[in-house]
């Protein structure tokens, strides 16, 4: 099979994978080839509006396992290959020297056993970064049953370690990836938090420790195939920030794939705008200090469609607000709708040269259009005075409208406080979804 | 405003200057020493026909430098290197805007870059992230071809921040010799054998491309094309996030035109 075919069949198993930042790691360059940038760097932006940072392949997409929703699983008809080490590298490298990519991010199938699949995944990091002296960014992915060792030897390569989530629970596990348990994945990820604590130790104490996971780990699941509210979701987020040290939790709305009567069925639309308030509230947690208890709860376990999730807070906590631009805490003025740490950051730099009115807060980046509802400014001393449903519709999610109904019927029956929201089926279309929505959310408030 | 006296007063008068940095910092001398805030600033190649008097600043090394030591004494040095970044940023009437910004910062001091809700504040600061934005963008959407082991690439940017792409490439290419051609600002960083400069460059001729240089161009479109995933295609936020006038100098983008 000639370069151009293993390409294609390689790339194409790989994208459904969510994660693709080059963020995290910094090393300057200067000897060998290549160097790393803090904040990342897109290199160019693919039909489906997503960055495209790092060759993003699989080594093999042969694979002796039968994971329901992979394309890749045992039992799936497609053509296999695998790439040899030395191809994979020089294919890195001559990309890499044009600027096509930030580095590599490596995933696979599992050949034969998952030590055999690490140990060629080794080599190949091996010959980048010592035949080749490459120093830019490399993501690779742990595969779950390897033993320890390689994970360690793995982390010494790269400068971030994956080991995917897969699904939000063991009970979906169980069903669709049986091959794979919770404690099979969780321990791995405990090992690579355990290296990077003590690669920070080691790193105090001796100089020239090699460095672990450089930019820490990452991990990804599955959204929407499997019956997991999205409060669930963000507490298990939470949790794997909190215990796991991870850097990043991505999500991945669920392509079906394949016909499976335990799957959603194939002409199923991918919960884009779900996987979009995860997101955001993913930002919040890691930004923002909000807590998962905050954004979502029990009572109310699904995202609201129609507002963004700091929104949806904001006007369930109305008692909180108006605050005074000009003396509140850089925390509060990053609860306020419209407020972004960065223009939270100006506020509290601009106001020590002047009181603040509203064109100042414009200047500075603020968006009036949602912020004006809960400040108070120099030029308005009283703070805003309009009725409910005037906030509530200034800040529908532009999105929702962008998304159509389609996307917002993908959403549980339940809107904020468990009460019902218009559902797509008896609206005709998205702006009068949101614009009932608006009066129902406000006459509940 | 503070009390201050204003250091000069709006004139009905237009500057004409050279275009170097050097000239704009005497029209800056001029300004305080006449006490007259020009309508406007032009360059020979940016003037626009005006019923108002037009007086000519010739540059004057002296006087250069005396403004340029004065910036970071009287203001701060991040003032000085805002005012050098902005200078070669793409905004309107970018002499006025950094004229305005500095007779406030005489006034103000150091505090001046905090006042970020300022109206002669505001437009440099964002003319600043507006370069820093597309200089980041740059770094990713560069495109170099091989041409007989040397990497050539071009650009058309907006802003002229072949300056600030320097640091970033050499050092992530310091074994290879590169250069990257400004198309719009007619200028090339060179860095080869070690060494990096910057110099006036007309018009390019590239060489016809190799047979393994084709190959890696096909690859690269064979894989840009399959990592994207149809069921989330979205042409309206590909162009959000890499805007068409881009497009023209990319690898895997420029057929799509
Ligand atoms: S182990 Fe990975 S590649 Fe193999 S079937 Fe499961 S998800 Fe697919």
């Amino acid at each position: 099979m000639d370069m151009m075919q293993k390409l294609t069949i390689l790339a194409d198993s790989a994208k459904y994978d969510a994660a693709c930042t080059s963020s995290g790691g910094d090393r300057a360059g200067g000897v060998g080839l290549g160097s790393t940038l803090a904040p990342g760097c897109c290199h160019t932006f693919s039909a489906d509006g997503r960055c495209v940072s790092l060759l993003k392949v699989l080594m093999t997409n042969d694979c002796i396992y039968d994971c329901k929703y992979c394309v890749n699983r045992r039992s799936s008809e497609v053509p296999r290959t695998t790439f040899t080490p030395e191809e994979l590298a020089e294919l890195t490298i001559q990309f890499y020297r044009r600027n096509y990519i930030e580095g590599l991010f490596l995933s696979s199938g599992v050949l034969q056993t998952p030590d055999y699949t690490m140990e060629r995944m080794i080599e190949v990091l091996e010959l980048l970064r010592y035949r080749h002296n490459f120093w830019g960014y490399i993501h690779a992915k742990t595969i779950p049953g390897s033993s320890p060792e390689l994970v360690h030897r793995l982390g010494l390569l790269a400068d971030r370690l994956s080991v995917n989530i897969e699904l939000p629970s063991e009970d979906s596990l169980k069903q669709l990836a049986p091959s794979k348990t919770r404690q099979a994945i969780l321990k791995p990820m405990g090992l690579i938090a355990g290296g990077l604590q003590q690669n920070k130790q080691e790193l105090a104490l001796y100089r020239n420790t090699p460095k672990f996971a450089v930019a820490g780990q990452a991990t990804q699941m599955i959204i929407g195939a499997t019956p997991e509210t999205d409060f669930h979701i963000i507490r298990l987020a939470q949790g794997l920030y909190n215990r796991y040290e991870l850097k990043r939790v991505f999500y991945s709305a669920y392509i079906p794939v394949v016909e499976d009567t335990l799957l959603p069925s194939v002409d199923t639309k991918p919960p884009l705008l779900r996987e979009h308030r995860l997101y955001q509230a993913d930002f919040l947690m890691r930004q923002y200090h909000f807590n998962a208890d905050e954004i979502l709860s029990e009572e109310t376990p699904n995202f609201n469609p129609y507002l963004d999730p700091k929104c949806n807070w904001a006007i369930h906590n109305m008692h909180r607000f108006p605050v005074d631009v000009n003396r509140a805490s850089q925390a509060e003025l990053l609860r306020v709708p419209g407020v972004g740490p960065k223009s939270a950051q100006r506020i509290v730099a601009a106001r020590r040269t002047g009181r603040l009115g509203m064109a100042e807060l414009k200047r500075i980046g603020v968006v009036l259009k949602r912020a004006q509802y809960f400040i108070i400014t120099a030029d308005n001393p009283t703070g805003p005075k309009v009725g409910k449903e005037t906030t509530i519709r200034a800040l529908i999610d532009p999105k929702v409208y962008a998304a159509g109904v389609e996307q917002l019927s993908l959403f549980g029956p339940q809107g904020p406080g468990g009460l019902a929201l218009p559902q797509a089926q008896d609206v005709k279309n998205a702006t009068e979804a949101a614009e009932e929505a608006v009066l129902c959310m406000a006459s509940n408030l | 405003m503070h009390g201050k006296q204003p250091l000069a007063q709006p004139a009905n008068v237009v500057f004409l200057y050279d275009g170097s940095f050097e000239g704009f910092l005497c029209c800056v001398y001029h300004t305080v020493y006449s006490r007259q805030i020009p309508l406007a600033i032009y360059t020979p190649e940016n003037t626009q026909p005006t019923l108002f008097e037009e007086r000519s600043i010739t540059t004057d090394s002296a006087q250069a430098q005396k403004v340029r030591a004065s910036i970071p004494a009287k203001i701060s040095p991040a003032a000085l290197e805002m005012v050098e970044t902005v200078f070669l940023s793409c905004l309107a009437e970018k002499e006025l805007a950094l004229l305005k910004f500095l007779l406030l910062g005489y006034q103000q001091g150091s505090k001046i870059l905090h006042m970020l809700g300022h109206p002669d504040v505001a437009p440099v600061l964002k003319a600043e992230q507006h370069l820093q934005g597309e200089r980041h963008l740059l770094l990713g959407f560069v495109r170099f071809s091989d041409y007989g082991g040397v990497l050539a690439a071009t650009i058309t940017p907006k802003n002229f921040i072949l300056p600030f792409l320097a640091s970033h490439f050499t050092a992530r290419f310091s074994q290879e010799d590169f250069l990257i051609y400004d198309k719009t600002h007619k200028a090339a960083l060179i860095y080869q054998n070690g060494q990096t400069r910057l110099a006036p460059l007309e018009e390019i001729e590239f060489p016809d491309v190799s047979e393994t240089e084709t190959e890696y161009r096909k690859l690269w479109k064979q894989f840009y094309h399959t990592i994207a995933i149809e069921a989330r295609y979205n042409p309206k936020c590909r162009i959000t996030h890499i805007p068409k006038r881009y497009w023209q100098n990319m690898t895997e983008l420029a057929e799509l035109l």
